[in-house]
């Protein structure tokens, strides 16, 4: 009787440890390979989003509220600074809506419907944040009712922050361009110099300084400190034009042949409670 | 609707709370994306658990309870399934186990239980990640800028509301002690 017991517990651990690996392996490949997890993860996960909701509304309340005292800090020295730019942006925002108008123009005349940098948003809030450190997403109460899919970025206010990696019904997970995972978070990007833009692919996040690095770059020699770096719209369903942040330094690799370019990324990924998602209007991925 | 029913949903409804308080914690206070390479997790919900654990002696319930929470998260934070679904009733079953050892639950007791649940849990979770390239930090980054900090901040929390969450679990609880 003994034996046969100590049997059973040597069964239900080797059964544990099956499924253990079958169930990670499994979901892990479909998180990588398919465009939603199964339906009754999907359900699960939205009755969950749903609920937690209740809760996410006043948690973004406390968190919008506190982040106007940190602005209301330093409003003088930002006012200052602002006043002096705002005749440069009405200017600006003329110029653009009239290039604007003659670009749309121009499309009708070529017949073109949509090019790289054409697409339209979608604004979801913020539910919660992982509490997990190596998967950094983000859940927001949006999802394939209003058209979300996956590997769509995400903006926030002033830039890049990431990456749809996974759409339920109605929420879905945003992957932030600061995870240090190998895999996924890879933007094609450009750097808009004098005469020419460089083209590479922002690939790495360097946590210990905060800036992203952008590698596989054609050639370093006009990259100057204070450059904007875009999105190249080259990748899949990312558009042209999206802000990813300013170049701030060249560096050697450690074997010393690429040279990375750091970024310091636009995105102030702290305080922001509304995401907007980013839908290309030319279908790349598919 | 009896007693006993009523005080199930009242344990559930409490282990959720603890839950979305984790990824709310997370998100609105401990939310370092730009800056730093300290990361601290919030563990609220595992130690609405042990303290649960502690008191309620039917081992089937518990590993119930282990599974379905450990699905639930793992679906809504971690995406991938199989980290605390097996992690989470493990460890139940590890604290109702021994926890005969214990005369009577004090705060030094259940700290240290805590303590334990925490490292186990966390290590395993980042043996598993490890082992499924989900991440490729090194084990000295591990425990220096995820484990240290992440327990050190919840074993103040823990500290912090203790007495609150030893009355309440005692509350959600306490009508197995009176029958019998």
């Amino acid at each position: 009787m003994q034996k046969f017991f100590s049997n059973k517990k040597l069964i239900i651990l080797m059964i544990l440890i099956i499924v253990t690996f079958g169930l990670l392996a499994v979901t892990v490949n479909i998180r990588d390979n398919k465009k939603t997890p199964p339906v009754v993860q999907q359900v699960g996960n939205d009755v969950v989003s749903v609920v937690g909701g209740v809760f996410a509304y006043p948690t973004n309340a406390v968190k919008n509220a506190t982040s106007e005292f940190s602005d209301l800090y330093n409003t003088y020295s930002e006012n200052k600074r602002l006043k002096a730019r705002i005749g440069e942006l009405a200017q600006n925002k003329a110029k653009l809506s009239v290039v604007q108008d003659e670009n749309k123009k121009l499309k009708q005349e070529l017949k073109l419907d949509g090019t790289l940098t054409d697409y339209t948003t979608v604004n979801a809030s913020v539910l919660t944040r992982s509490p997990s450190s190596w998967q950094s997403y983000l859940t927001i109460n949006r999802g394939q009712t209003s058209g979300i899919k996956k590997d769509m970025p995400v903006m926030s206010g002033k830039g890049l922050i990431g990456r749809i990696i996974e759409v339920d019904k109605v929420s879905a997970k945003v992957e932030l361009i600061s995870t240090d995972n190998e895999l996924n978070d890879k933007f094609a990007s450009e750097i808009l110099g004098d005469s020419k833009n460089i083209t590479g692919v922002v690939s790495r996040y360097d946590s210990s300084t905060g800036d992203l690095v952008m590698e596989n770059v054609n050639s370093t020699k006009n990259i100057k400190k204070g450059q904007s770096v875009i999105t190249s719209g080259l990748g899949g369903l990312t558009p042209r034009g999206l802000y990813i942040g300013k170049v701030y330094g060249i560096k050697k690799d450690n074997y010393g042949m690429t040279n990375s370019v750091y970024i310091t990324p636009a995105a102030e990924l702290r305080n922001f409670t509304v995401v907007t998602v980013i839908k290309s209007s030319v279908s790349g991925g598919n | 609707m009896n007693i006993k029913n009523r005080k199930i949903i009242g344990q559930v409804l409490f282990i959720f709370l603890a839950f979305y308080l984790d990824g709310l914690i997370k998100w609105a206070f401990l939310n370092n994306m730009n800056r730093g390479t300290v990361v601290i997790l919030p563990q609220l919900m595992l130690m609405m658990i042990v303290m649960l654990t502690m008191r309620i002696d039917n081992r089937r319930q518990l590993i119930l309870y282990g599974v379905i929470f450990g699905v639930i998260y793992d679906s809504y934070y971690y995406g991938i399934i199989g980290l605390y679904t097996v992690l989470l009733p493990l460890l139940m079953i590890g604290i109702d186990h021994f926890k005969f050892l214990l005369v009577k639950n004090n705060l030094g007791y259940e700290l240290s239980i805590y303590f334990l649940s925490l490292t186990f849990l966390q290590s395993g979770i980042y043996l598993l990640e490890r082992m499924l390239q989900q991440t490729n930090t090194s084990i000295f980054d591990f425990i220096t800028y995820t484990l240290g900090p992440t327990l050190l901040w919840n074993i103040v929390v823990f500290f912090i509301l203790y007495i609150p969450m030893n009355n309440l679990s005692e509350w959600l609880v306490k009508y197995r002690r009176d029958n019998k």
